[in-house]
């Protein structure tokens, strides 16, 4: 390694490999609490692992099984802040830092709670902040069902003192609930839609009710009126709507992507989008199937049985098929029959494979596909500007793609939590792309002077990433040419200009994890939106969160932390409160650009990486 | 670790419903299913002779449909056999055939190295047939290819229909039979093996 570089060894490489499902082979189904979290923190601390083929094992920066988390706050049953009473906090203008969280309570009560807050309307921005708090976290510790249902009886219910809703009258009641109710269709209105005729009758019960209060209550028309646009939204769409979407079926893999498909901006997926994909067997023959997304594991081995043809009369009946996805380093992951949405959690090159238990250890992973030869690369007939701008345009597209529950459902999955968060993941496996993509194109290029220029190109395109507030490419860059494979690359290095190197040194410096990534907070603190924060690095800081304060005391939810979660949320809120503006001209090698760009074929094998490097540069004797 | 350069890939192309999934699950898996599944595109694996070693005989089963005209161009430009089918039942999915076969020459240029055999299906189907034997002959002589009739519900046809097409290449030698040595011979290298002269 140059001189003078700062060392690599701390700094969080990533493992797509591990970006698998870390549920392991032999999880039991239903894992205690501890072994829960310990799957939920494993995703995403991969990305930090710190691995050199020739040290020995991965070894992780916070290790799942130390007993003391970082530190964070840990909240009691009972917090209200000591310097403001409940009647002085009316007149406070309210900031976040002045918000005194909700004291733990039940579920339901905490719904009455925020009813009441919405009511009485008393506590200015904090009961918007309440109000966000709860929509954005209930899914944690309230089902849909039961918040729908508690919504329904308050509806109905009349303002008596001592029932949980002080002295509130008919119509500011019946207000506060419907202003609830459709702040809740509004955040949640794409998980009711895909819930088909279930969701209809939340809006259609509610409608009905207020329909009859209408002669009491008639200011409550536009509240009604807006109730019956909702049953028509989240109506069951029509035959033929259904037809339409059965056909389109939605490219996730790269087998079956398609260029014109790909030049489009990319749509949110959602559970019941359509998708083909693979399933190969322990020969590495494979067949097609086309899957919903949400798809239970179970029903993904039922479709590949039933294109293998595998029927009674046969001499050897397969015993129960086990669904593995198999990274291209050879690393297995086993799921259970009743894992869902598999499909948005595999690494790069990581296939499914479907065989019998007996043959999971033998499974072998399949060989690297890159369809061009080495040298033939386009990007060094890119420009670095243009590629920046690809990578940027595309990162918005995804990152856009991810709605706000999302996030808390990456962290909260496997409690409770409904929603799988399917474009976030994505745009995970993407940060992972980008990072294998600069490794293999360093390492495809044979020439010296010319690899030295593609080790100009891509700093420059770092430079121009973070430049443009995206910090997901930038960082991604800036760990791919940190792969222990690339840096190793003494005479690649040593070739490239001062400049360069000093700036790649800076931009190494912003990936320091040291002082729980002191340099990367402090960049974020000066930037003003839009920008796009290096994802992997705020799951994990939603992952401590949750992993570092119990939800629950008891039956009793523990509302700050829950207020703490959505103030995490309400930050990547603001990074995305402006539009990004960019200058694109659709010319011909833009849209070569941009077809490459969201095309790439890389190589995340890193052993294979390593390989490659020291036939490039072999070790010194 | 399979690699991939050993494989001899086979490629099945045809109208939809014609019978090229029946057919390849009938000679891997020696299974038959009424039912009909459209394909996407899946792959079979198994080991045969090549040059007195063994190597993959690699079959690809297409889609009938045109969605993904990229995947159909790669396998034709990786494949180094074909198997054109349509079914004896219908002569639209002969007709089909024509702008398969034009693209297969077009990627492929030399057609006479590439072992091509055009397969009429279905042919239990006595009552239903629209092709005779002959229409399919005529047409696998204009296209300089080599020409079955095979039942995949009946298994009439269809191991011979896979060794034939090995025949085929000139440029290696490839066999079903692993060591290259027929199953008379076999047998007795393992008697020989049992016996000894006193």
């Amino acid at each position: 390694m140059p001189a003078g570089m700062k060392p690599l060894e701390k700094f969080l490489k990533k493992q797509t490999t591990a970006l698998t499902r870390a549920g392991g082979f032999g999880e039991k189904a239903t894992g205690t609490g501890a072994s829960r979290r310990r799957a939920s923190l494993s995703r995403v601390v991969p990305f930090f692992r710190e691995t050199s083929p020739e040290s020995g094992p991965a070894r992780e920066v916070f290790s799942p099984d130390t007993e003391e988390a970082p530190c964070w706050p840990s909240a009691t049953a009972d917090i209200r802040s000591p310097s403001l009473s409940s009647d002085e906090q009316s007149s406070e203008t309210s900031l976040d830092t002045s918000w005194t969280p909700l004291p733990a309570d039940t579920p339901d009560n905490l719904a009455l709670a925020l009813l009441d807050s919405v009511a009485g309307k008393r506590y200015g921005n904090c009961t918007e902040t309440l109000l966000d708090d709860f929509m954005l976290t209930h899914p944690i510790f309230l089902t849909s069902d039961r918040f729908q249902q508690v919504l329904l009886q308050q509806f109905g219910v009349e303002g008596k003192a001592g029932e949980g809703w002080p002295s509130w009258d008919g119509a500011e009641r019946k207000q506060a609930v419907l202003s609830v109710a459709f702040r809740y269709l509004d955040t949640y209105r794409e998980l009711l839609q895909e819930e088909g005729e279930r969701s209809n009758s939340f809006p259609k019960e509610l409608y009905l009710c207020a329909v009859q209060e209408l002669s009491q209550f008639p200011e409550l028309v536009e509240d009604v009126l807006k109730l019956q646009r909702w049953t028509e939204i989240l109506q069951c769409p029509s035959e033929e709507d259904k037809e339409i979407r059965k056909k389109q079926v939605r490219p996730l893999f790269r087998h079956f992507r398609r260029i014109d498909a790909c030049l489009q901006p990319r749509e949110a997926f959602r559970g019941s989008d359509e998708i083909f994909c693979r399933v190969y067997t322990p020969d590495h023959s494979y067949v097609t199937i086309r899957s919903r997304l949400s798809c239970r594991v179970g029903e993904i081995l039922a479709l590949v049985r039933e294109k293998l043809q595998y029927s009674e009369d046969q001499p050897t009946q397969p015993g129960n098929l086990l669904l593995v996805a198999v990274t291209s380093a050879g690393e297995k992951t086993a799921f259970r029959p009743s894992d869902e949405a598999v499909f948005t959690t595999l690494g790069v090159n990581t296939h499914l494979f479907a065989c019998e238990p007996s043959e999971l250890e033998s499974l072998l992973p399949l060989p690297e596909e890159i369809h061009w030869s080495p040298g033939d690369s386009k990007l060094h007939d890119m420009s670095a500007e243009e590629v920046a701008t690809q990578l940027v345009v595309f990162d918005w597209e995804l990152f856009s793609c991810v709605h706000e529950v999302e996030f808390v459902c990456y962290v909260f999955h496997g409690e409770q939590a409904r929603w799988r968060p399917l474009n976030l993941e994505l745009v995970l496996q993407r940060c992972s792309e980008v990072q294998h993509w600069v490794a293999t194109e360093i390492l495809q290029c044979q020439s010296l002077p010319k690899r030295v220029q593609l080790l100009r190109k891509f700093i420059k395109i770092a430079a121009l990433c973070k430049q443009q507030q995206d910090l997901l490419s930038f960082l991604a860059v800036v760990l791919g040419l940190d792969n222990p494979a690339v840096s190793r690359l003494r005479l690649t290095w040593e070739g490239l200009p001062g400049k360069f190197r000093k700036q790649f040194q800076q931009f190494e410096s912003i990936a320091d994890p040291s002082r729980n990534h002191k340099s990367y907070r402090d960049l974020m603190g000066s930037l003003r939106p839009p920008l796009i924060p290096f994802t992997p690095l705020l799951l994990k800081d939603l992952t401590f969160l949750h992993e570092s304060c119990k939800s629950f005391h008891g039956e009793l939810v523990n509302f700050e932390k829950m207020h703490k979660v959505a103030e995490m949320v309400r930050s990547i809120r603001r990074y995305r409160s402006s539009q990004l503006a960019l200058d694109t001209e659709p010319s011909p090698s833009h849209l070569q650009t941009k077809a490459y760009i969201r095309q790439l074929q890389v190589i995340d094998n890193q052993n294979l990486l390593f390989e490659m490097s020291c036939k490039m540069e072999p070790k010194d004797m | 670790m399979p690699e991939q350069s050993n494989d001899y890939r086979v490629v099945v192309f045809g109208a939809g419903g014609v019978g090229k999934s029946s057919l390849v699950l009938r000679f891997v898996k020696g299974t038959f299913r009424d039912s009909y599944i459209p394909t996407v595109e899946d792959t079979y694996r198994q080991v045969i002779s090549c040059d007195k070693s063994i190597c993959t005989l690699q079959i690809t089963d297409t889609t009938g449909s045109h969605q993904f005209p990229a995947m159909q161009r790669l396998s034709i430009s990786k494949g180094h056999a074909f198997i054109l089918v349509y079914s004896v039942t219908s002569r639209q999915s002969l007709e089909e055939l024509k702008p398969i076969y034009e693209q297969v020459c077009q990627i492929k240029g030399e057609v006479e190295t590439c072992p091509i055999m055009l397969v009429g299906n279905k042919c239990d189907e006595t009552s239903a047939r629209e092709v005779e034997t002959t229409d399919g002959d005529a047409t696998s002589k204009k296209w300089k290819c080599a020409f079955m009739e095979t039942s995949a519900k009946t298994n009439h046809n269809v191991k011979e229909l896979f060794q034939e097409l090995l025949n085929l290449e000139k440029r290696r030698t490839v066999s079903l039979q692993i060591d290259g040595k027929s199953k008379q011979q076999k047998r007795a290298e393992k008697l020989k093996g049992k016996c000894v002269v006193m």
